[in-house]
């Protein structure tokens, strides 16, 4: 309307999906990265020695689909009828897709872990100790003969086939939270094909940032071995260099997303101004770009400071932090443009749920360590 | 380490795949080909014209609505959008009834991950299945008209169904017989006797976001245009000034 019109009676629209969604595309970005990042990795060293690390980065995803399923069934009106999401298959759907990916990234993720685990699980089993029979559970009472560089090479080609699925359907699983978000057409924040490749910034940004706090903290809470400790260091030092580059490549894909919503029409700009001066302008200029970019980018600049153990894990909570604000800032802030009248729409902070989050973050972290004390994480020497 | 895959013959199982590919390809080409003329040959399709010279504000509609279907406070399945335009004494007042489109390319249906939300072949109209909804609130979202709310009593998404019940009964959607200026008028699109397609031959009629070609079945006579969707000229201006 111009200025010399008002609006008398209208009907607002409250946001329909809060921080639980948003928590919900986070973590399921957090899994999908963390993989990603550690399978990838595995390609390029192709050591012995990287073996602890690709554990972690198989087994802490699976931990974290296995819960994440929680924030969106606490959000379901009916959370009782989660379960008819698998057999009342709409195919047009993304969601619908995104039940069975997620269940499959989650299925070979178990896999993949479970092979790279095999080895050591299986001289665990023939050696005296109080968790024997566990390890002879999970071997399914098998026993084979040689010594575990034997046995590694002997699983190979099923280690390898359960690793290329699991990070198929990882990819997979990017690739469906972007058209999840960009099939809306009438929300123009999100109707936009940069969607897929935000999330793939996200995924990069934060899964090498998490394996990077994740082993740091591991390595400061439960006992390893001073090669082991050293080895990884080194590693999780090249990791600062991919999180420093997964920053710059989530500014891009940021930049970029921001030139086509100035040419996306008035929405478009609207759309813009959200983040740079709207309801969410504090939300972006503060927890995304500060703390969630320039921060850790600055912290990673320098190959001293990304050997800086204390610097890393700093830099690693950072760009988790602003990985999450991005998500919620794109989530809640789509729904914030009204669709029939003139106002924002609002969202009350919702402390309780933001809190649910942290705690399933605290307890996601508190299952690895107890998984630590139990599943031969590091390499044995045979 | 030995590498396994070397072992397999790649020409072999790149044709595979190709031909997997194209095949799930055609398979969604030709149910995606279906949907549409399923939508197409519907026998009737239901739809209203709205003509908002006739409409005074009156609110009847809303009200009649609430009671026949029992909606909760504070949520409307159908209701007014009033502005004013100019200065004194030119002024004049606009009224845009609201209701769900029912569109024939429905985001909401689309994007439903149970398929709770259907459409009736034999005329067209979108419903919510209560029994299936899961209550993710996808489609509220989805709905580019605002149409939808997640009903607080049924835990459901909610949202009009031109009062189906009344219409399989032969009779008109509550707001439709509530009407005091006689504005809405409802009935089969693809009945070129129907009054309503008869007030379409006779009025140019507008739909709302047409854009999105989302294609909705109610249509307006001499709607404001400032009105029919988002004003987001008068919030960017309040964000520049």
């Amino acid at each position: 309307m111009n200025e010399a019109s008002q609006y008398i009676y209208w009907v607002s629209h409250d946001i329909a999906l809060g921080y639980m969604i948003a928590w919900y595309l986070w973590l399921i970005s957090l899994a999908e990265g963390t993989h990603i990042v550690a399978h990838m990795s595995w390609l390029y060293y192709r050591t012995e020695d990287y073996r602890p690390l690709e554990k972690v980065g198989s087994f802490q995803p699976f931990i974290i689909l296995a819960l994440v399923p929680l924030f969106l069934v606490i959000d379901l009106g009916h959370p009782e009828r989660f379960y008819t999401m698998f057999y009342h298959w709409h195919w047009t759907s993304p969601v619908a897709y995104g039940v069975y990916i997620i269940t499959l990234c989650m299925i070979t993720y178990a896999l993949h872990a479970y092979y790279l685990f095999r080895p050591e699980l299986l001289h665990r089993a023939g050696q005296p100790g109080g968790l024997q029979g566990l390890y002879r559970l999970l071997t399914f009472g098998a026993t084979e003969t040689g010594t575990l560089r034997e046995i590694r090479d002997r699983q190979d080609g099923r280690e390898r086939f359960w690793a290329g699925a699991s990070l198929f359907f990882s990819f997979m699983g990017l690739i469906y939270l972007g058209i999840l978000l960009s099939s809306f057409k009438g929300r123009v924040m999100w109707s936009s094909s940069v969607m897929v490749f935000i999330f793939f910034a996200f995924g990069a940004c934060s899964g090498s940032a998490f394996l990077i706090l994740l082993t740091h903290l591991k390595n400061a809470l439960v006992h390893t071995g001073a090669k082991a400790l050293a080895e990884q260091r080194r590693y999780l030092t090249e990791f600062g260099i991919l999180l420093k580059y997964a920053l710059v490549a989530q500014a891009g894909v940021f930049f970029i997303y921001f030139v086509l919503l100035q040419y996306t029409g008035i929405g478009g700009r609207l759309a813009g101004q959200v983040f740079f001066s709207g309801p969410r302008a504090f939300q972006f200029w503060f927890f995304q770009v500060a703390i969630g970019l320039v921060l850790p980018f600055v912290l990673m600049l320098y190959r001293s400071m990304r050997e800086n153990v204390l610097v890393s894990c700093l830099a690693a909570i950072a760009t988790l932090i602003g990985t999450l604000f991005g998500c919620v800032n794109i989530f809640i802030g789509g729904q914030m443009l009204p669709m029939t009248h003139f106002n924002w729409e609002v969202l009350e902070p919702e402390p309780g749920k933001m809190a649910f989050g942290v705690a399933l973050m605290v307890l996601m972290f508190v299952v690895f360590l107890a998984t630590y004390k139990v599943l031969p994480y590091e390499n044995i020497e045979s | 380490m030995s590498n396994k895959g070397e072992a397999l013959d790649r020409r072999g199982f790149l044709r595979k795949l190709g031909v997997h590919v194209t095949a799930a390809g055609a398979g969604v080409l030709l149910l995606q080909s279906g949907r549409e003329s399923q939508a197409a040959t519907a026998v009737k399709k239901y739809g209203m014209v709205i003509d908002t010279n006739r409409c005074i504000g009156c609110h009847g509609c809303t009200i009649a609505c609430k009671s026949e279907n029992n909606v909760p406070d504070g949520f409307f399945r159908s209701w007014v959008k009033i502005g004013e335009k100019g200065k004194y004494p030119n002024v004049s007042t606009h009224f845009l009834p609201r209701l769900c489109n029912n569109c024939e390319d429905a985001p909401c249906l689309n994007l439903c991950p149970t398929g709770a939300t259907y459409r009736t072949q034999e005329d067209g109209v979108v419903h919510v299945n209560r029994e299936v909804c899961v209550g993710c609130r996808i489609c509220v979202v989805a709905c580019p008209y605002g149409a939808r709310f997640p009903n607080p009593i049924t835990h459901t998404a909610d949202k009009c169904d031109f009062c189906y019940h009344r219409i399989t009964q032969g009779l008109q959607p509550a707001c439709v017989d509530a009407c005091t200026g006689r504005a809405r008028i409802f009935g089969d699109l693809n009945d070129p006797d129907s009054e309503v397609s008869r007030y379409m031959q006779s009025h140019s009629t507008q739909r709302l976001r047409a854009d999105l070609d989302t294609r909705p079945k109610v249509h307006y006579v001499h709607a404001d245009e400032n009105l029919m969707g988002p004003d987001y000229h008068r919030l960017l201006a309040r964000r520049n000034s």
